[in-house]
């Protein structure tokens, strides 16, 4: 299969007033389309970097990135972002939320987009609740929200940074195997930030481990689990195996 | 799906008004509330006419000397006499005119430099001191400037009017700009918004509540500005009604406008907080 992104020998520093910070060191990694990968490393070595270097809302110091085999440029608007914080407008119903997008980047075929949008909605279980606000609906429900308006732009690519770390733990596992369930039925590639070794493990076809800051890549570990859903996954008898390998790579760094 | 059933359980909460069958503890929250509030409003109307009460018998009495502090029936009494000569609709048709005027100008001017302001950082960073020392000057001591360049009358109480509130507007309303969270702005961005689009999507609608205060605060302020402006220089309007009677010793007269003047911007800062409610649902 064809390579979805690919980063090249891309580095990455942060210019401040009275300091240089090294994030990114010679990252090297490729994507294949429809792959869900996840990224893991310590806090602050340079996760998030990844990603706004992928979205194209940062350019690598040097270094090369490919998206769908062309050098990345963010008006192509093929890559979707979904951070943290689902950042919904409260001043916005649901449904003027998820198609935010269409209203910025107005498309051509702007009707089938919206019928695209009232769609996911259907398909979701959220179109009961499109004239909502907000600040109607539950954390896991906001979270999905936030996924479908990432989705109605049909990008190649998703970008998921931390995206359940905000949730409760039973929501998150709920919201997981849903978020995983949608992007597989839409039939996308992702990418996954997470600092949580096991959500990584049953989300992802592998996974790269990162060094601390400057990150570098340290492995690439391929999950060759059978089973379909993340809850499941968590269940199978090489999920332990897994996480103690990655769990070695991420505590064991300093004593290299 | 149990992030659903959570969904409604909050929901019928939410919806109590359509819902009777609650306990009987909260239907005597529910009276307990009631009551509350009727007491507050009835002991606001008893304050007030105990006040008037009180300044009319002690008048009567000659325990206060009305000549110093008037009285209820002597300002009615004005009032009558001023409705009846039309002098109360001139007056305070002025003043409410170069209020509303002062206001809506401020309003405007301040929201557009805070819109400047928040385009262009270096204009902003530029601006940042000469605007704190603006604010920091009482505006009053521009009086006699502001009338030797736009001439005495209403062009100055309009202009005085515009300077107390300008400033503050845009202050308010550029840090009301700027505390927008970067994470939202980041997301329009990979959405390749622009400026314009980054402004008007979410900047804009985002200020709105903040918008609604700084109403409520220019509403006081500008009257503050008009009166202050017809202290300066006026021919006509309640602020001169109230130094034109000071002068010759009418206490009726200064008393009847301030009433009036209560009156006009109790309802004016009534009128915003009601858009304020309309906004908000
Ligand atoms: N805008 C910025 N300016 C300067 N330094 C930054 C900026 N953003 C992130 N950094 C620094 O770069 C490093 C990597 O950040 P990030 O990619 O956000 O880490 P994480 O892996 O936690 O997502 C951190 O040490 C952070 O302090
Ligand atoms: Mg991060």
């Amino acid at each position: 299969m064809k390579n979805m992104l690919e980063f090249n020998n891309v580095t990455y520093l942060y210019q401040t007033k009275d300091s240089e910070i090294f994030a990114l060191d010679k990252i090297n990694f490729e994507i294949k389309e429809k792959d869900f990968v996840s990224i893991v490393g310590p806090s602050g070595c340079g996760k998030t970097t990844i990603l706004s270097l992928s979205a194209g809302l940062l350019q690598p110091s040097s270094g090369n990135i490919y998206l769908d085999n062309a050098p990345l440029d963010i008006k192509n608007k093929k890559v979707g972002y979904m951070f943290q914080r689902d950042y919904l407008f409260e001043w916005r119903s649901i449904w003027k939320n998820i198609t935010l997008g269409i209203e910025i980047q107005k498309p051509n075929e702007k009707e089938k987009k919206f019928e695209f949008a009232e769609n996911l909605l259907k398909k979701y279980d959220l179109y009961s609740f499109r004239n909502k606000k907000p600040n109607q609906l539950s954390g896991g429900m906001r979270q999905r929200v936030a996924l479908i308006r990432t989705l109605v732009m049909e990008p190649k690519l998703l970008l998921l940074d931390e995206p359940f770390s905000a949730l409760d733990f039973q929501t998150r596992l709920k919201v997981c195997d849903d978020v995983y369930d949608i992007i597989k039925k839409e039939e996308k590639t992702a990418i996954l930030v997470t600092h949580d070794i096991s959500e990584a493990i049953s989300m992802s076809d592998s996974i790269i481990v990162l060094t601390s800051r400057p990150a570098k890549v340290k492995d690439i570990v391929e999950i060759e689990i059978k089973e379909k859903t993340p809850l499941k996954k968590r269940e199978d008898n090489s999920f332990s195996g897994y996480f103690e390998k990655i769990w070695r790579e991420l505590t064991n760094e300093n004593k290299e | 799906m149990k992030i659903k059933n959570n969904f409604f359980e909050k929901s019928s909460v939410y919806n109590h008004k359509n819902n009777k069958n609650f306990s009987k503890t909260h239907e005597k929250y529910v009276k307990k509330l009631k009551i509350d509030k009727i007491f507050v409003l009835f002991s606001q109307i008893f304050i007030l006419i105990l006040f008037l009460g009180l300044w009319e018998l002690l008048t009567q009495l000659n325990v206060l000397d009305s000549f110093f502090v008037s009285s209820p029936s002597r300002i009615i009494k004005q009032l009558q006499i001023m409705i009846k000569s039309e002098t109360l609709w001139t007056h305070t048709f002025v003043t409410f005119y170069e209020t509303v005027i002062g206001f809506c100008l401020a309003t405007g001017i301040g929201w557009i430099v805070a819109v400047i302001l928040w385009w262009n950082e270096k204009v902003r960073k530029i601006l940042e001191p000469y605007i704190i020392i603006l604010n920091a000057l009482p505006k009053i001591a521009l009086g006699p400037i502001i009338i030797l360049w736009v001439g005495s009358g209403t062009n100055a109480i309009i202009m005085m009017c515009i300077l107390i509130c300008v400033v503050i507007t845009t202050m308010s309303l550029l840090s009301s700009f700027l505390s927008v969270d970067e994470g939202k702005i980041l997301l329009l961005k990979s959405m390749n918004a622009n400026k314009f689009q980054i402004f008007f999507k979410l900047i804009l609608p985002n200020s709105i509540p903040d918008l609604m205060s700084v109403l409520k605060i220019n509403v006081g302020m500008s009257w503050v500005g008009t009166i202050m402006g017809e202290y300066l220089s006026s021919k006509a309007g309640l602020g001169y009604l109230i130094v034109y009677g000071g002068q010759i010793f009418k206490i009726d007269l200064v008393m009847t406008s301030t009433f009036i003047l209560c009156l006009l911007a109790g309802s004016m800062y009534f009128i915003i907080s009601l858009f304020e409610k309309r906004y908000k649902k």
